[in-house]
């Protein structure tokens, strides 16, 4: 079993280096009795893909999902570059 | 006055495609171009290059890439170009090209880029072999990024990278990783030119802009910061105008 110390590490490379994820973006954070994912990625099917693996790699844990699904609507703004 | 869309880290796979296509039918309306900063799928599979090409081709305005980090992952990169290529996208890679529009000429030059780190925390060429290939990966990509933007002659020119050229615009990522979201020697190519704009992606949780040490506006266009199908940038303006054509 992995040891506290080195959870986030093997969460954050099992969300980069699985095959069906490749997220490098998710944030990993602990709480008194859980861990609390976060950061954006491109689809529903993403996340719940991210929270599936995790809970099957590591059964003990308990894992809440605040991760987001990044908005694609068009801009209504432009910037001046000056 | 040109308008400039731009975008990076979209990760296409079957599940995004359709996502980004109704902002994207309105583009003609607010941009002149599409400039996408890399990390254009997932694992860098042929099949996802489709899926992108699909998604970001045959818009009505040139669209003009460099590859990221993930269109690396499987080794395929150049049959990814290629498929890129074929649905009529400008993918760059120490390279540049010119565009004429509304009377202007747009120089954009690109590069995936590296990383190495910034000032006061960055890699050196020195040590085992594999610290040395890494450093010098860094400042070839930096060279050819150099090299690309001088040999255009244009009205405005723009750098196009992946990696982040400062560490202003990679604030809200975790301090340990800056040496592996970019390098000091793209921003000094970048000054070295004399850019009108920087673009690049790859910090997710970084911010959104930046200047370079010798003044040129950096900005950080992954989707995941811009929180948007695309921001729009104006350059050569006659007068200010932040309102967008089209926009609801």
């Amino acid at each position: 079993m992995t040891n506290d110390t080195d959870l986030e590490a093997e969460i954050q490379r099992l969300l980069t280096e699985h095959d069906r994820i490749a997220e490098q973006g998710i944030t990993v954070q602990r709480r008194d009795h859980l861990i609390v994912l976060g950061g954006e990625v491109e689809s529903a099917q993403r996340r719940d893909e991210i929270c599936r693996q995790i809970s099957s790699h590591f059964p003990e844990l308990e894992i809440t999902c605040d991760i987001g699904i990044t908005r694609a609507q068009a801009p209504s703004e432009v910037e001046e570059i000056s | 006055m040109i308008r400039i869309a731009a975008v990076g880290d979209v990760h296409v796979d079957k599940d995004v495609v359709g996502r980004y296509r109704p902002a994207l039918e309105e583009l003609p309306d607010r941009a002149d171009t599409l400039l996408i900063a890399g990390d254009l799928t997932r694992h860098g599979t042929v099949d996802e290059a489709k899926c992108f090409a699909t998604e970001f081709g045959g818009l009505g305005v040139p669209v003009v890439v460099v590859l990221g980090n993930h269109d690396h992952q499987s080794d395929q990169q150049d049959d990814v170009t290629k498929v890129i290529e074929d649905a009529g996208i400008t993918v760059l890679e120490g390279s540049a090209t010119v565009l004429e529009l509304n009377g202007h000429r747009l120089g954009v030059a690109g590069t995936k880029g590296f990383g190495g780190g910034f000032a006061g925390a960055c890699a050196s060429n020195f040590g085992e072999r594999e610290m040395k290939d890494f450093v010098g990966t860094a400042e070839r990509y930096a060279e050819d990024l150099e090299r690309a933007l001088k040999s255009v002659e244009c009205d405005a020119l723009v750098a196009l990278t992946h990696y982040a050229p400062v560490p202003e615009t990679l604030v809200g990522e975790p301090l340990e990783i800056y040496a592996f979201l970019g390098c000091y020697q793209l921003g000094r190519s970048i000054d070295a030119a004399g850019a009108a704009l920087a673009l690049h992606g790859h910090a997710h949780a970084g911010s959104e802009r930046g200047r370079t040490p010798g003044g040129v506006p950096v900005r950080n266009v992954a989707h995941p910061v811009i929180k948007q199908a695309y921001n729009v940038y104006q350059l050569l303006s006659e007068e200010v105008d932040t309102t967008l054509v089209g926009a609801r």
